[in-house]
C-alpha cells in the first residue's frame, strides 16, 4: 500500500499541524460533509471516510454505469473502477482514507462503535434520522465515547417536523430562500447550477467543529452539534429578514444590479461568452470609471451625477460601458479600471481560474497525482495562516483503500479476520454489483 | 464555567473591520460570548449607509444590513490616521484575543497597527484580516465588492440561463460566505492556541473563498467537461415555485403513487417515465405533466405532499414565507430584538447549536455608544 493509516503525517513536516492528534470518522456524502472533512485533512486531521459497499457516497456514482452515466470521470474514462474515477469524488474526497463497513450489519455495528471509541468527531449528513434508525445516533455512540463531538450536519436540523426531509443543495436555496433573491430582473427565481449552500455550510461546519472542540476543553465532555443546512443558508439573507420584520418589504431578484452601487453589471468583452463584472460605489470610483473609459466628461454629465441618478439611467449607462468593454480582453479591462480604484473582475471560467496569475503568485492550488486521474489542479483552503500552514493535498482514496490498516491499525483485527469479513461482504474494496 | 455562558465567553475581540464579511465574522463570534468592541471611524462603517433602510436613509443608524451584523458588539469611535487615536487602539489590542480588520492590504501597518507592531507585547494575538484578494500577490490592492468576487472565483460563470449574460448569486451571499471563512479561520487560529500556545495572522481572500465555492468547474473542466450555464427545472406552482425533484433519487415505487397523486394513474405505465433516467432523459415532457398538476396547488402544499413520499422536492421560500415556517419557529431559529423605534425586528438565529449553548443576540451598537464607557470620552 502505497499510504499508511498514519500517512498524512508521514508526509509532512511534524510541526505546527494545527489538528495534529485529531481523528475524525467521516460518514459524510455529496457536498456539505466531504468539503467540511476535506478541510479538517488539510489542517492536519486524520480523516476516516467511511461508506459501505453497497451505498456508497453518491460522488462516486454507481458500481457499473452505463454508457450514458451522467456523471463526469476523469479523462471522459469509466475505467475498471469507475467509482474511483469520478470528478466529484476525486475533487472532495481528498485528504482521507477509505474504509467500508456494512452499518446493517450486527458485526459491522460493532466494528463502527469500536472506531468510535477511538475517534475524536463524528461527521454524518444523512437524512435526520438514519442514525438513530441503524441504533447509532447520539445516544448510541455518546455511551460508546462521552468524549466524541458528533457533528450533525443536516438538511433542516435535527428536530422539527421536517427534520427527516431530504434535500439537495439545488433544493436548499430554494426552501432558505436564496433562489428568491437569485435571478434576473424579471422575478423568476433560479438556483446557482453550483449547489451553493453546500460549500457554505462546508465551510461553517470547520468553525461548528472548532467551536465544540473548545467545549469538550471547556466542559470535559463531548457534545452534539446540530447543523441545518437551510438555517445556514438563510443567513445569508438576513437583512431581507429584518427589513420585512419590520416594513413588510420581501426582497426579490434584481439580476446584477445592487441597491447602493451603480454602475453595477457584467459587460461583454472580446472572445466567446467573455464578461467582466463591474461595481462602482462612490463618486470617486464613478470618476475612476470614467477616467478608465476615456470619457472624462462623463463626469459633467447630469444624468450620472450621483449613485441614483446612475441607478435611475442605469441602461444608459450600461450601453456606454458596453460598447467600450466589447472591443477588449476581460482581463485587461479588469486592470484598466482597478488601475483607477475601480472595483471590477473578468469573469472567470473554471479553466482560467487554475491558470490565474494572482492565485498561482498565492499558491492557492495543489497540483495532485492521482493515481487514476493522473495530474489535476486541486482547489485547497479558503483561508491561509501565517503558522499553521495547510498540509499538501493526499490524493482522495480508492473504496475500501485503507481497510486493512485502519481496521487492523485502529482495532487490532489480524488479517485473517480482516479477510473473513471480506468473505461475509462487511467490508472490501469492491462495491456490491447493486450499488 | 456553566455551559450556556458561551464558547467564548472568555475571548475578547476587536473589530476594526466595515462593510459585510468581517463584521459578519465578528457577530459570529460574539454570538457565541465573546466581549465584542466594534471601532468605526467617525463617518461610521458604510455599512450604515446601505440598504435596505429600516427609517431614513440619511439617518446612519437605520440599515438593516448593519443592524443585522453588528449585534452583540459594543461600538466605539476612533479616527486611525490620528496618532493619539491609534495609540488608544493600539493600548486597546494589548488585552485582546481575537482582532478582525478588513482595512485595504498596508493601511494599518501604515498607521503602526499591523500584525508585527501588535503581536510583539501580544504573543497570543490572532489577526484576522479579511480583503477582496488577500494580503499578498498581484491583485493584493485591487478592489472588491460581492460581483467582483464572484466573477474570479468562476462561481458566477455557471449561473443564469444559456442565452444570457452570466448572473450573481443574490444579495450579498460572497461577502457573507467570505466571513463565514474568517469566522471558521479564527476558530482555527483559537484552537491552535488552546492547544499549542500561539497567536497568528490569517489572511482570507474573498476570491479564494470563491474559488473554494465553485465545486464543479475547475475540476470539471479538468476532466473534460465544461460546465455552462442551464435552463431552470423550476415548475410555477399557484402561488410560486417549486421543484417536485422526481427526474433524481426517487425510489422506484415512488412514481407510481406521484401519479395517483397528480390524478393521472395511466401515467405510470408511460415508458418516458417509468425510471429515473427516463424521467431524467424526457425532463421536459415530465415538467409539463407535473406542471399542469402543480399549477393549481399552493407551493408548501406540494413541497410537504411531494416529500412525504420520499422525494427531494424543494419549494421557492421568500423572506415572508421563512417567517411563517413551522419547522423555523419549532426550532426558534428567528429571534426577536425589541427596538425603541421599529419595535420588533426579526433576526435569523444560531447557525449551529451545541447541546444548551446559547446565541447571544443584543442589538447593533449606536455609533460611538460605548466612547464613554471603554475610551473614556464622548
Amino acid at each position: 500500500m502505497k499510504k499508511s493509516w498514519v500517512g498524512h503525517r508521514l508526509v509532512t513536516t511534524p510541526n505546527h499541524l494545527a489538528l495534529d492528534g485529531l481523528r475524525i470518522l467521516d460518514l459524510s456524502q455529496v457536498a456539505a460533509g466531504p468539503y467540511a472533512t476535506m478541510f479538517f485533512g488539510y489542517m492536519g486531521a486524520e480523516v476516516i471516510k467511511l461508506e459501505s459497499r453497497s451505498r456508497m457516497d453518491i460522488n462516486r456514482g454507481r458500481a457499473r454505469p452505463g454508457p450514458n452515466d451522467p456523471r463526469v470521470y476523469a479523462g471522459g474514462v469509466q475505467g475498471e473502477r469507475p467509482y474511483d474515477r469520478t470528478a466529484h469524488h476525486i475533487h472532495r474526497n481528498i485528504n482521507k482514507l477509505s474504509v467500508t463497513l456494512d452499518l446493517a450489519d450486527p458485526k459491522g455495528k460493532e466494528l463502527f462503535l469500536g472506531l468510535i471509541k477511538v475517534c475524536d468527531v463524528l461527521v454524518e449528513n444523512y437524512r435526520s434520522t438514519v442514525m438513530d434508525r441503524l441504533g447509532l445516533g447520539y445516544d448510541a455512540v455518546s455511551q460508546a465515547n462521552p468524549q466524541l463531538i458528533y457533528l450533525k450536519i443536516s438538511s433542516q436540523g435535527a428536530t422539527g417536523p421536517e427534520a427527516n426531509y431530504g434535500s439537495l443543495g439545488s433544493t436548499l436555496e430554494q426552501t432558505a430562500g436564496l433562489a428568491s433573491v437569485t435571478g434576473y430582473e424579471d422575478g423568476l427565481p433560479l438556483m446557482t447550477n453550483e449547489v451553493y449552500p453546500d460549500p457554505v455550510v462546508g465551510i461553517l461546519s470547520f468553525g461548528a467543529l472548532m467551536a465544540a472542540l473548545r467545549r469538550r476543553r471547556q466542559t470535559g465532555r463531548g457534545c452534539l452539534v446540530d447543523l441545518s443546512q437551510r438555517e445556514v443558508t438563510s443567513m445569508l439573507l438576513g437583512e431581507s429578514v429584518l427589513d420585512f420584520s419590520v416594513t413588510g418589504r420581501v426582497a426579490a431578484t434584481m439580476g446584477n444590479k445592487h441597491r447602493d452601487m451603480a454602475p453595477q453589471g457584467v459587460y461583454p468583452c472580446s472572445g466567446e461568452d467573455m464578461w467582466v463584472a463591474v461595481s462602482a460605489r462612490t463618486d470617486d470610483e464613478w470618476l475612476g470609471l470614467c477616467r478608465a473609459i476615456g470619457q472624462p466628461g462623463l463626469a459633467d454629465d447630469a444624468r450620472f451625477k450621483d449613485t441614483w441618478s446612475r441607478q435611475a439611467n442605469h441602461e444608459a449607462l450600461d450601453e456606454i460601458i458596453s460598447s467600450w468593454t466589447r472591443g477588449l480582453d476581460h482581463y485587461q479591462v479588469m486592470h484598466l479600471l482597478q488601475t483607477e480604484g475601480v472595483p471590477a473582475g473578468a469573469v472567470l471560467k473554471g479553466s482560467e481560474t487554475i491558470v490565474d496569475p494572482h492565485l498561482e503568485a498565492r499558491g492557492f492550488w495543489d497540483v495532485v497525482d492521482h493515481p487514476e486521474a493522473g495530474v489535476y489542479k486541486q482547489t485547497t483552503t479558503p483561508w491561509t495562516l501565517s503558522k499553521s500552514r495547510r498540509q499538501p493535498t493526499v490524493p482522495a482514496s480508492g473504496l475500501g483503500e485503507h481497510n486493512y490498516q485502519v481496521l487492523g491499525g485502529l482495532l487490532g483485527l489480524s488479517t485473517s479476520e480482516i479477510d473473513a469479513l471480506v468473505e461475509q461482504g462487511i467490508t472490501g474494496d469492491v462495491p456490491d454489483p447493486s450499488a | 464555567m456553566q455551559s450556556n455562558d458561551g464558547v467564548l465567553s472568555d475571548i475578547k475581540v476587536l473589530d476594526l473591520s466595515q462593510g459585510v464579511a468581517g463584521p459578519f465574522c465578528a457577530k459570529f463570534l460574539a454570538g457565541l460570548g465573546a466581549e465584542a468592541i466594534k471601532v468605526e471611524p467617525e463617518m461610521g462603517d458604510p455599512a450604515r449607509r446601505a440598504g435596505p433602510f429600516l427609517g431614513d436613509s440619511d439617518d446612519l443608524e437605520t440599515s438593516a444590513l448593519f443592524a443585522y451584523l453588528n449585534t452583540s458588539k459594543k461600538g466605539i469611535t476612533l479616527n486611525l490616521d490620528v496618532p493619539s487615536q491609534a495609540q488608544s487602539l493600539k493600548e486597546l489590542a494589548q488585552d485582546v484575543d481575537i482582532l478582525v480588520e478588513s482595512f485595504a492590504p498596508g493601511y494599518l501597518e501604515s498607521v503602526g497597527l499591523s500584525y508585527e507592531d501588535l503581536s510583539g507585547t501580544n504573543p497570543g494575538l490572532i489577526y484576522v484580516s479579511v480583503t477582496p484578494f488577500g494580503q499578498s500577490g498581484p491583485y493584493r490592492d485591487y478592489k472588491g465588492s460581492d460581483i467582483v468576487a464572484q466573477a474570479m472565483g468562476a462561481l458566477m460563470y455557471t449561473i443564469g440561463l444559456p442565452d444570457r449574460e452570466p448572473l450573481k448569486v443574490g444579495g450579498e451571499s460572497a461577502l457573507y460566505t467570505t466571513g463565514i471563512s474568517a469566522f471558521s479561520a479564527a476558530m482555527l487560529a483559537l484552537h491552535v492556541r488552546d492547544a499549542q500556545g500561539f497567536g497568528q495572522h490569517v489572511d482570507i481572500s474573498a476570491m479564494e473563498v470563491m474559488t473554494v465555492a465553485q465545486i464543479h468547474s475547475s475540476i470539471n473542466e479538468q476532466f473534460g467537461h465544461t460546465p455552462i450555464r442551464r435552463p431552470t427545472n423550476l415548475v410555477r406552482a399557484k402561488d410560486g415555485w417549486v421543484s417536485p425533484g422526481l427526474e433524481t433519487g426517487v425510489q422506484q415505487g415512488t412514481w407510481p403513487k406521484v401519479c395517483e397523486l397528480m390524478g393521472v394513474p395511466e401515467l405510470a405505465e408511460d415508458n418516458r417515465f417509468t425510471t429515473q433516467e427516463a424521467r431524467r432523459t424526457n425532463q421536459q415532457a415530465l415538467l409539463e405533466v407535473v406542471g399542469s398538476w402543480a399549477a393549481t396547488m399552493p407551493k408548501e402544499e406540494i413541497y410537504h405532499t411531494l416529500q412525504s413520499l420520499r422525494t427531494i422536492t424543494g419549494y421557492v421560500a421568500t423572506v415572508e414565507d421563512l417567517l411563517v415556517s413551522k419547522q423555523f419557529a419549532e426550532r426558534e431559529f428567528f429571534q426577536t430584538l425589541a427596538d425603541p423605534v421599529y419595535g420588533d425586528v426579526v433576526h435569523p438565529g444560531p447557525p449551529f447549536r451545541m447541546d444548551d449553548d446559547s446565541w447571544r443576540l443584543f442589538p447593533a451598537p449606536r455609533l460611538g455608544e460605548h466612547n464613554e464607557e471603554i475610551l473614556g470620552r464622548a
